[in-house]
């Protein structure tokens, strides 16, 4: 790849994409990915795909992963010098308040979780937790964009598009990165396509949002005036006279690339809903997932539809647990105890059932799942008749499973009320190093020229891969 | 402006405590410190990083001016105060970034010597590598750095014509012969209005230009490459993505300027500061949407409220940097440009221009008169109502009621600082506005300086820009006229004379015909900065006539086509796909300006679609039209499995391909209807094999729409040869 023949972006252009690069991705593979560390990585690496499980509008990590039985001592106790304006109410500020779930400890590595995951926790040992995040705002959008793209301000490149960009797609009739976003009509996470836009990336890299209810990807059926057969020879009909108008052309592969872009565009529309027909799936694994529970059926079946996409070669799939913004997602502000007793029950059991369906069938060591939120939320109380929490931009956790992660694994910690990120912080920027790196990708060198800069996913103030939770 | 000699004087003054009275003691005992431990501690711990192998955060400490200067983070230490020394409270870990990174905490004794020797005064004795000159203060602009082409005025170029000029670089390669009159008819007629030509237009090539430029659809298709450049859409972006429902009537103004191809310099000015200009002048006012089109959260927190007011600002002046002047001024918001001569003080004196600007709605009553149009999240109902017969517009300046969101705090400050880092916990002195330095002459201020009327409601500031922007002479004006010149040239070729189009700085592309470039310019400006007669000469010459026949030996020698020895076919835009497909069904709907729609089976031009920045237009997005965010100086050309399927599936594709058998039908047997589906969409004849490959498949029993579905989808209706 020293002397190109094209840009890569110019390759992609003509190769067909994010729903094609196939073609694209074997060249690279013999070529090898300009984006791969130059010297091999000492850590990472392993993951093919990525699932991520965003648990949208903030859940507490005090009350879920980060067991602080300080902040229960000190229940209703004043937190001397704190300012009001941390989260996002600066007049319900109320005291300390003790988690309202009981702690206990799971797995051989002890580790300790709230009553809300029982299922999940019993994964414990493969999971890595990174208690000390932090991010730069305590509001959703741009607290979500940072989460998402590294930047507070709207209209940057998603972790997603960098990933696609990077490792081009392993599916020749499928989008290689896919959003999913809330089906019970609870809204879409705030800022909503710009968390899985391209920005300056070309769109091809965005992320597909696949429509919660009705048909997933738009113009995807035949339409009813016409029949399967007739397109057939439509299509037939129209590379029969593309091809003779081909010859000589100066854009030749251009044109080219367009005619296999009808033949994948046909494929597709048997294998796309092949692909999120979840009801195809065997009675016990539906089960697993609680697809046909009431409580946890729609997501069940986003995460059964993430593993299907993984067995067909989809690079990153980002799943959004819960709505918009307060009882619609993870936003506790008012009844902190009802607010995430409620997305847990939704989301534990299919959390759950991918992590052991992903190890059943041997994806999970080549699949990351990452569970977490845009921040944490605060160990004082939001005042109200139902105590909540308000936002918490200075601590939060984050835990990776699968993907070459270890288990069992505790990276950092907060203080000892879950107030502060203490010990080893992990910027956003550190946490999407981490990522990169683990799909093998140096976020160094992945690298995008715009406004005459080499732009990257974690800026300039030199991030760090957490290189220990690595196996 | 006239405050950019004593800005320029502020510059080198760092932080300092009071020098003390014991002051040349101190020094010497701190000097002795410096040499016993404080040079070897230093070139130990934090040279490598900062000067010596490496500068990081833009922070060397080389020298004792280095090290005062400080880096992005600020200045390094106060001299004669510790305490206060940014220095001590990262090596302490008081601070991050934790001092030396990634080692362990120095020893209290150590941090205590410099602690010491800073409140001595922090002298050095030598520089710590030998020899070494402080960097220079890199908020002066040297003659150097006016050396770059794109800041040089216009050179004068004496030639008759485009063709002359390209020839004469050419190394002896020529043109292609010129393409035949139906591909020519189809490539001026798409080129200027996006719709294909009319197969029955006979009139010869001048007279299809004049035709063409005089269409309404002229100013319908160019000033979509415009609203690129304007990164315009009709809503906020960010949380709610509240609509903008008169945002439309800059949409409307660019297309009005373009069709009545008013100056290019008055484009800008009212685009800047129409309302300072004709404050009455509706058309004027809407101009200034060309500032209110990005995006703006709605949702902001009481500490955000500062840092979105500096975003938005920045907004503003990242956008007509990029959009008018081809640069890349945004990046000095943090620090000195790294490649090119803006310095973080024109990013703020620049910036203070906007900063008392904001959007607001206006009603223009039936009679003239303008009032404010209060629209505000904060407090339901206090929205005021429509008003018979009233226009409401939403404009972008002062004098009005701002708009207001869900905000803990007001729509903006008075004054504008200089930040740090970008930082608004990093204030340091008032910005007074200014503009680039090294696109100034000096002693030019006078000039631009506009002193509003007493009674105005606005403060002056924008158009004292925009007479700064458009004064060929002393100002940016050289530059202005060469970023639009490209422009044409990149919307008429594919590529511009700087394939960079939005970067003229050190990082874009050099310009592969500069004589060109300038000779345009220049060109522009002699025919008073209208645009028309511009497109008319590069219409007419021989290199855009061209053909684009192969030949292996040019493709060779000039493989990006730099030359311009040949034409290179160029997809359609989006727009233009939709609006021909629309035109060629019989479907299209004329109807210009106002509101716009969302509902893909609109049946008007593809411009007049609502922009709503969380909804984008589908069919829009699969042919690459750009997401609205910041400015764009040109589009990738995708071909991706999802524009196939709306051609396939949509049933809009449906609806155009029935709208084109109906029109096709009556034109006789099978044959006939074929030359007339070839010659609506490619202005020309169906060869044999075409005609029997059509016929033989109607034939087979598809419907005439089947085949126009078809006829639709061939590469040659989406590309231009």
């Amino acid at each position: 790849m020293k002397t190109p023949l094209y840009s890569r972006r110019q390759m992609l252009a003509r190769t067909g994409g994010g729903f094609g690069m196939l073609a694209l991705s074997s060249m690279l593979e013999a070529a090898s990915n300009p984006f791969a560390p130059k010297v091999p990585m000492e850590v990472g690496g392993k993951a093919k795909s990525i699932i991520w499980i965003f648990a949208n509008g903030g859940p507490s990590h005090v009350d879920t992963w980060d067991y602080k039985p300080e902040l229960a001592k000190r229940d209703g106790q004043t937190l001397e010098g704190f300012d009001p304006k941390t989260g996002f109410f600066p007049g319900s500020v109320g005291g300390l308040m003790k988690s309202p779930f009981e702690f206990k400890q799971h797995g051989q590595s002890g580790t300790w979780c709230s009553d809300l995951f029982p299922k999940t926790a019993m994964h414990v040992d493969k999971m890595s937790f990174i208690h000390s995040c932090w991010t730069d705002s305590n509001n959703h959008s741009p607290a979500l964009f940072k989460m998402n793209t590294g930047q507070t301000r709207m209209g940057y490149p998603c972790v997603g598009s960098w990933v696609n960009y990077g490792l081009g797609s392993e599916s020749d009739s499928l989008p290689s990165f896919v959003v999913m976003s809330d089906p019970l009509n609870r809204g879409l996470p705030k800022g909503s396509a710009a968390n899985w836009g391209a920005g300056f990336l070309p769109s091809i890299y965005q992320g597909t949002w696949l429509k919660p209810t009705g048909a997933p990807i738009d113009n995807l059926a035949v339409p009813a005036s016409l029949t399967p057969q007739r397109q057939r020879s439509q299509l037939d009909l129209l590379a029969k006279l593309n091809r003779q108008a081909l010859a000589g052309s100066p854009i030749e592969s251009e044109l080219e690339a367009r005619i296999e872009s009808f033949e994948l565009a046909y494929r597709m529309q048997t294998s796309a809903p092949e692909a999120f027909d979840v009801q195809s799936e065997p009675e016990h694994i539906q089960q697993l997932y609680g697809v046909n529970e009431k409580h946890c059926g729609h997501f069940a079946a986003q995460c059964l539809t993430a593993r299907r996409m993984v067995e067909r070669g989809v690079r990153f799939i980002q799943i959004y647990s819960g709505g918009m913004e307060n009882q619609l997602s993870w936003d506790g502000h008012k009844d902190i105890l009802g607010n995430h007793r409620g997305f847990a029950n939704e989301s534990d059991q299919p959390v759950a059932a991918l992590i052991s369906d992903l190890e059943q069938r041997g994806l999970l060591d080549q699949t990351l799942v990452i569970w977490g939120g845009e921040f944490g939320r605060l160990p004082i109380a939001q005042k109200g008749t139902q105590p909540g929490r308000d936002h918490n931009p200075h601590a939060f956790t984050v835990w990776m499973c699968g993907g070459g992660v270890k288990g069992g694994y505790h990276h950092g910690e907060t203080d000892e009320i879950g107030f502060k990120a203490a010990t080893d912080k992990v910027s956003v920027h550190d946490l999407h190093a981490t990522i990169l790196a683990a799909a093998g990708l140096d976020h160094e060198r992945l690298t995008f020229k715009f406004q005459g800069l080499d732009q990257k996913l974690t800026g300039v103030e030199n991030p760090k891969v957490v290189k220990e939770i690595f196996a | 402006m006239r405050h950019l000699l004593v800005l320029i004087a502020l510059t080198s003054t760092a932080l300092h405590a009071a020098v003390p009275s014991d002051h040349a003691e101190r020094m010497e005992r701190g000097l002795k410190l410096f040499e016993r431990d404080i040079s070897g501690l230093l070139k130990e711990h934090c040279l490598r990083c900062h000067g010596g192998e490496k500068v990081k955060s833009d922070f060397e400490l080389a020298t004792r001016e280095d090290l005062l200067r400080g880096g992005s983070h600020g200045p390094a230490i106060v001299p004669f105060d510790a305490e206060a020394s940014h220095l001590i409270e990262l090596i302490s870990h008081v601070k991050e970034p934790m001092m030396p990174d990634d080692k362990p905490r120095l020893s209290d004794e150590v941090i205590g010597k410099f602690k010491a020797w800073i409140n001595d005064g922090a002298p050095y004795a030598d520089p710590l590598i030998a020899g070494k000159k402080p960097k220079r203060d890199s908020s002066l602009v040297t003659d150097e750095d006016r050396q770059w082409w794109a800041f040089q005025p216009l050179k004068k170029v004496q030639a008759k014509s485009i063709d002359e000029l390209l020839l004469k670089k050419a190394n002896g390669m020529t043109f292609n012969p010129p393409a035949d009159k139906a591909t020519l008819a189809r490539r001026v007629s798409l080129d200027l209005t996006g719709l294909p030509p009319d197969p029955n237009d006979a009139s010869d090539f001048s007279d299809q230009i004049d035709k063409l430029l005089c269409s309404p659809a002229y100013g319908e298709r160019w000033a979509r490459h415009w609203l690129d450049v304007a990164r315009y859409a009709e809503s906020t972006g960010f949380e709610q993505d509240y609509d903008r429902p008169h945002a439309y009537h800059f949409r409307d103004f660019v297309i009005k300027a373009l069709n009545m191809d008013m100056p290019y310099d008055q484009f800008v000015k009212w685009q800047l500061a129409g309302d300072e200009y004709e404050p009455d002048n509706p058309l004027a006012l809407a101009a200034t949407g060309f500032l209110g089109a990005g995006v703006f959260p709605s949702q902001i927190t009481a500490n955000e409220v500062e840092r979105t007011r500096y975003d938005a600002m920045d907004d503003m002046l990242s956008t007509t940097s990029s959009a008018m002047l081809g640069l890349t001024v945004g990046c000095a918001r943090c620090h000195d440009h790294k490649f090119d001569p803006f310095p973080t003080r024109d990013y703020y004196a620049m910036l203070a221009t906007f900063t008392t600007t904001t959007r607001m709605n206006i009603d223009i009553h039936p009679d003239g008169k303008i009032t404010s149009a209060i629209t505000t999240k904060k407090k339901k109902g206090a929205d005021t109502p429509p008003i018979e017969g009233a226009t409401r517009m939403m404009i972008c300046g002062e004098g009005y009621e701002p708009i207001v969101m869900h905000t803990q705090g007001g729509p903006f400050f008075d004054k504008t600082y200089v930040l740090r880092r970008g930082s608004t916990d990093m204030k340091e002195e008032e910005a007074s506005q200014a503009f680039l330095q090294v696109l100034s002459k000096l002693g030019a201020e006078n000039r631009w300086q506009w002193q509003p009327p007493k009674d105005a409601k606005y403060s002056g500031r924008r158009r004292t820009l925009s007479n700064w922007i458009t004064d060929v002479e002393n100002g940016a004006g050289a530059l202005l006229a060469r970023v639009i010149v490209n422009r044409l040239w990149q919307h008429h070729f594919g590529t511009g004379l700087v394939p960079t189009a939005n970067d003229f700085g050190k990082t874009g592309a050099l310009p592969t015909q500069p004589e060109l470039l300038d000779w345009l310019a220049g060109q522009l400006i002699a025919h008073d900065w209208k645009l028309k007669p511009i497109h008319k000469m590069i219409l007419s010459s021989r290199a855009w006539q061209q053909s684009s026949a192969r030949d292996p030996k040019k493709e060779a020698a000039d493989p990006d086509n730099g030359l311009f020895m040949r034409f290179v076919p160029q997809r359609l835009e989006a727009e233009a796909i939709r609006d021909s497909m629309l035109a060629v069904s019989g479907l299209l709907d004329d109807t210009m300006f106002g509101p716009g729609t969302r509902d893909e089976n609109s049946k008007r031009r593809s411009i007049y679609f609502n922009i709503k920045r969380s909804q984008l237009i589908g069919s829009m997005v699969a042919f690459d039209q750009p997401e609205p965010l910041v400015s764009q100086g040109g589009r990738p050309t995708t071909t991706v499995a999802p524009q196939a399927l709306i051609l396939m599936n949509s049933p809009q594709a449906r609806e155009w391909a029935e709208g084109l058998a109906k029109r096709v039908q009556s034109a006789g047997p099978v044959p006939e209807q074929i030359t007339l589906a070839y010659r609506l969409c490619f202005n020309r004849d169906p060869n044999s094999n075409e005609l029997t490959a059509g016929a033989d498949f109607l034939k087979s029993g598809a419907s005439l729409a089947d085949y126009c579905q078809v006829v639709l989808g061939l590469n040659e209706f989406i590309y231009v040869n």
